[in-house]
């Protein structure tokens, strides 16, 4: 309300007439979606609470200038909890729609398709949860094809596209296969010997950036012993099969992934897309003829305190006691 | 209560159950059941020896289940009477009690439940509340984490003549809780469980942090709350005396709590909204503020005793301001939670004011009722000619009218309300309501469609919600068109489909029913009555040939005038939009079938008369 001369009294009734923006007037403010959001876990800007407040006082252009409202991934973990009963993934999406016929656009980052490598084959539109992919015909050389476009404001960049593009054909540019390569690799963690703890088997552990909520897990991240390296992707559905081939491949023990419990997922489906891809993925190593059990694939739910280092500890016990030594290139 | 056992006025039956009620105002028959306690009242002198010999323990209900009781027990140390009584689901029949209680002879197993009827003026219902079960909301994890209780398991854990005579400990370890938390409004002002207020959580939560504060200076008490409400006298400087002590208060309700498991220790998820900021508060126990919620019974009390309730399920008062302590029963009185949730001063009130209001009518020789009620004209009811009917007491929402094979229907003016369901039900015109007869309503009608009636709106309302909407309109200026003309009746039920057929023949452009929204109504299922007779006569005015646009059923509370009022105005456009040539056809098409309906109205005593007056 800085400014009386930029408050949209009408804002708020604009909002309530868009689908899902119904029940915005029933918010009193309690906190409760807060307290249950991981996105405001993670960027404290990101209140839902606060921008349904501003959009009942009109703050139109403070509440459109906020980038924080193309931050919700509209995985509904608030919404049970709402003592009113408001949907508010479904308000946060009314007001991005009108967001975008005020021609505002989400700032990015978003998933990027390399349109000379896409066969069109429609695999990433099919496993978007937000149905931000979609196919258009383009003109390449003067013949018609079609290629997968991104739509900038759906897009929340989990990733789950760029793994399942068999064509490695889209990259989310945080979490490109390069940069996840670079992050297993680095200090020498796969080649150098000195990097290796006599005895003690190597873990390598893909986790979700949304199944922690309790800061002593967070915290635990950064504290397992070396041997242990901890990739953190924005879902586990980012996890491509490849990186754990290849670090099989590369002499590491053990690969543990790690998403949300199905329903509290951050990207919906993301967790179901993972556990898919890692039972066909262990299908695959037990036909060649690999210890299945070297990979394994765990569903956390956010409110299972202490479930994620207790996992990690137990996959290094295990492994510590079928030590022998991996016949990976079989 | 041990005055009021002592009193010489007062008969006490306690450990018993009232299975049916009769009659009306001042003369009540009320069938009672006395269960068996297998003690003898008269025996037994409350000594105590019986119990330690007992073998069974089972949780102890008084002590929220912290504690055990025996089969043979009383249920706290303050109980009246002090009369053991057995449990005898869980009494495996060993008599030893038998034994302790010796020569005084107090056990007989033989007792068996009794029935008797008592005859009473009024009838005061105080059955209290029940607390929410937390477990529900699984996010706080009651039932799942030790350390997690509710404000009433506190309570008996704080009561030096508690469990723990009155240590705090906490149930994982047993340890005292330096740091605790307590959440408010856990099943109060959430819609999916209640969206009502309890109201006095603030209070005794404040209470309680307090008691703790004052007992362990150092303690750390947080208290999670949406809005403290604390409206009563002297309440608000408690709550300042509180902030003062130290105790914290944040605003912002915690939507989960999860557990350490090696600890016991909870951690909060809650958003501080005054900060705008997501903490994460750990507590070593969390005390959750449970709302009040009717009792468990409340369905089955209200059907014994004939009384409704209002949305949140407790029992509904006969008017929200100016008659809070009465039923919508003549003679039947409401106090203290059973009406909805309120604190010890408020139950007081409201208990001294049933009681003065139920004295009233003991102490009267006559009592006045409202005139409106109804009146059955014998020689027309069909069941004084042996036919079978009835259909005016299974409408009655007072169980008013008594039907017998060869006798008229009889309606005990006691009990009436004079809501005219029964009149408008009747399907023989048996039945009129004083001041609201057929002939005058009949008559009012003609009256306001004597001229250009195909331009007017025949508004039929109902005293209490539409009316009064109507009302709200006028006084609040809310504009709407003129052709609209009002007849006010006591219920939507009394509106009778004749009337709208009538107002048809005559020509009338646009008529609307309107009564109150269901939860609302005046006489508990006046309007659920008229809905259904709305909805079959709305098929059968169209079948007829009439448009349905031209028939509107509303539900318009006292307080919608802008319902009221926008009710109209679309009506009124309607009726704009119809060609005033085409509508005077429709209407001389169907007049030959309305008046076939219509031709028994005549012969209802006085109806002929009054409509001969209105065109004189």
């Amino acid at each position: 309300m800085s400014n009386p001369d930029t408050i949209d009294p009408k804002f708020k009734d604009e909002v309530m007439a868009e689908l899902g923006g119904e029940h915005l007037l029933r918010c009193y403010s309690c906190g409760t979606c807060v307290s249950m959001c991981l996105v405001s876990r993670v960027s404290s800007e990101f209140n839902p609470r606060r921008t349904m407040r501003m959009v009942m006082l009109g703050m139109r252009d403070e509440v459109f200038r906020n980038p924080t409202i193309w931050m919700c991934s509209a995985c509904d973990l608030c919404y049970p909890h709402c003592p009113q009963g408001i949907h508010i993934s479904e308000l946060m999406r009314a007001i991005k729609n009108i967001a975008v016929r005020d021609g505002y656009e989400a700032p990015g980052p978003v998933a990027v398709v390399n349109e000379e490598e896409c066969s069109g084959c429609d695999v990433c539109e099919k496993a978007c949860p937000y149905g931000a992919l979609s196919l258009v015909t383009k003109v390449f050389d003067g013949q018609q094809r079609k290629v997968s476009q991104v739509n900038k404001n759906l897009c929340m960049t989990c990733g789950i596209c760029a793994a399942a593009c068999p064509l490695s054909a889209i990259t989310v540019e945080e979490y490109s296969n390069e940069k996840v390569a670079a992050q297993i690799q680095a200090d020498g963690w796969l080649t150098e010997p000195a990097q290796r703890l006599p005895g003690e088997p190597q873990l390598l552990v893909f986790n979700c950036s949304w199944n922690l909520r309790a800061d002593v897990d967070r915290a635990a991240l950064t504290r397992f012993p070396p041997n242990v390296r901890v990739i953190v992707l924005p879902c586990s559905g980012r996890v491509d099969p490849i990186f754990i081939l290849l670090a099989l491949k590369s002499g590491v023990d053990g690969v543990l992934v790690a998403g949300c419990q199905p329903g509290q997922c951050h990207y919906k489906q993301g967790t179901r897309i993972a556990q898919g891809r890692m039972r066909i993925l262990q299908q695959i190593l037990d036909q060649m003829g690999l210890d299945m059990s070297r990979v394994r694939f765990v569903q956390i739910g956010t409110e299972e305190r202490g479930r994620f280092p207790a996992l990690v500890m137990q996959m290094l016990a295990d492994l510590k006691a079928r030590m022998e030594p991996a016949n990976i290139t079989a | 209560m041990v005055d009021a056992a002592r009193h010489p006025n007062i008969e006490l039956l306690t450990y018993t159950e009232v299975k049916r009620v009769e009659g009306f105002i001042g003369n009540f028959k009320v069938l009672v059941e006395e269960k068996p306690r297998y003690v003898l009242m008269d025996r037994c002198n409350g000594c105590g020896a019986c119990a330690p010999v007992c073998p069974i323990e089972v949780p102890n209900e008084f002590e929220e289940g912290l504690a055990p009781r025996k089969a043979i027990y009383i249920p706290h140390s303050q109980a009246v009477p002090l009369r053991y009584v057995i449990d005898i689901d869980h009494c495996i029949k060993c008599y030893k009690c038998v034994d302790a209680c010796g020569k005084l002879d107090a056990i007989d197993f033989s007792q068996q439940p009794k029935q008797r009827w008592l005859d009473v003026g009024s009838i005061i219902v105080a059955t209290g509340f029940d607390s929410f079960d937390p477990s529900e909301l699984t996010e706080y994890g009651y039932g799942r984490y030790d350390n997690v209780i509710t404000t009433l398991e506190l309570e008996r854990i704080n009561n030096s003549a508690g469990p723990t005579a009155g240590q705090i400990i906490r149930p994982s370890d047993k340890k005292f809780p330096k740091k605790v938390a307590f959440i408010q409004c856990v099943g109060s002002r959430d819609e999916r469980f209640n969206l009502y207020c309890s109201g006095f959580c603030c209070m005794y939560t404040i209470k309680n942090a307090v008691q703790w504060k004052l007992t362990y200076p150092d303690a750390d008490i947080t208290i999670f709350y949406m809005d403290i409400r604390t409206p009563s006298k002297g309440y608000e400087e408690f709550y300042r005396w509180a902030r003062e002590m130290g105790i914290r208060f944040i605003q912002g309700r915690p939507a989960l709590i999860t557990e350490d498991p090696h600890t016991g220790n909870l951690f909060i998820q809650a958003e501080d909204v005054g900060l705008g900021q997501l903490i994460e508060l750990e507590s070593e126990l969390v005390v959750l503020s449970t709302a009040a919620v009717p009792r468990a019974d409340t369905e089955q009390m209200s059907s014994i005793l004939n009384i409704s309730r209002s949305p949140g399920g407790f029992f509904m008062e006969y008017h929200p301001k100016l008659r809070p302590v009465d039923s919508p029963t003549d003679g039947v009185f409401l106090a203290g939670a059973a009406q909805g949730p309120k604190d010890i001063p408020a139950s007081v009130a409201q208990g001294s004011g049933a009681a003065a209001r139920a004295a009233r009518i003991l102490n009267a020789e006559r009592w006045e009722i409202e005139p409106i009620v109804a009146h059955v004209w014998e020689d027309r009811c069909i069941s004084a000619q042996g036919k079978k009917c009835g259909i005016c007491a299974t409408k009655c929402p007072y169980n008013a009218i008594v039907v017998e094979q060869g006798k008229a229907a009889e309606v005990m003016p006691a009990k009436c309300h004079g809501c005219g369901g029964c009149v408008a039900e009747c399907p023989h015109n048996a039945i009129t309501q004083m001041h609201f007869t057929d002939a005058q309503i009949l008559a009012q009608l003609h009256a306001l469609l004597a001229k250009e009636p195909e331009k007017k709106i025949i508004a039929f309302m109902c005293h209490w919600c539409s009316y009064g909407g109507a009302d709200n309109a006028g006084t609040s200026h809310f504009e709407y068109p003129a052709s609209s003309r009002g007849i006010r009746v006591m219920c939507s039920a009394r509106q009778d489909q004749d009337f709208v057929y009538e107002a048809f023949r005559l020509g009338a452009g646009m008529v609307l029913v309107s009564g109150c929204h269901p939860q609302d109504c005046h006489y508990i299922t006046g309007q659920r009555v008229a809905a259904e007779r709305f909805e079959r006569l709305a098929k059968r005015l169209a079948e007829m040939g009439i448009s349905p646009q031209r028939f509107r059923v509303e539900w318009i509370s006292a307080a919608e005038g802008a319902k009221y009022a926008q009710v109209i105005r679309e009506m009124d456009e309607v009726l704009r939009s119809f060609d005033p040539q085409a509508l005077k056809e429709e209407n001389e098409r169907v007049r030959p079938e309305l008046e076939r309906r219509l031709r028994r109205l005549t012969e209802i005593p006085d109806v002929a008369k009054a409509l001969e007056q209105v065109y004189a």
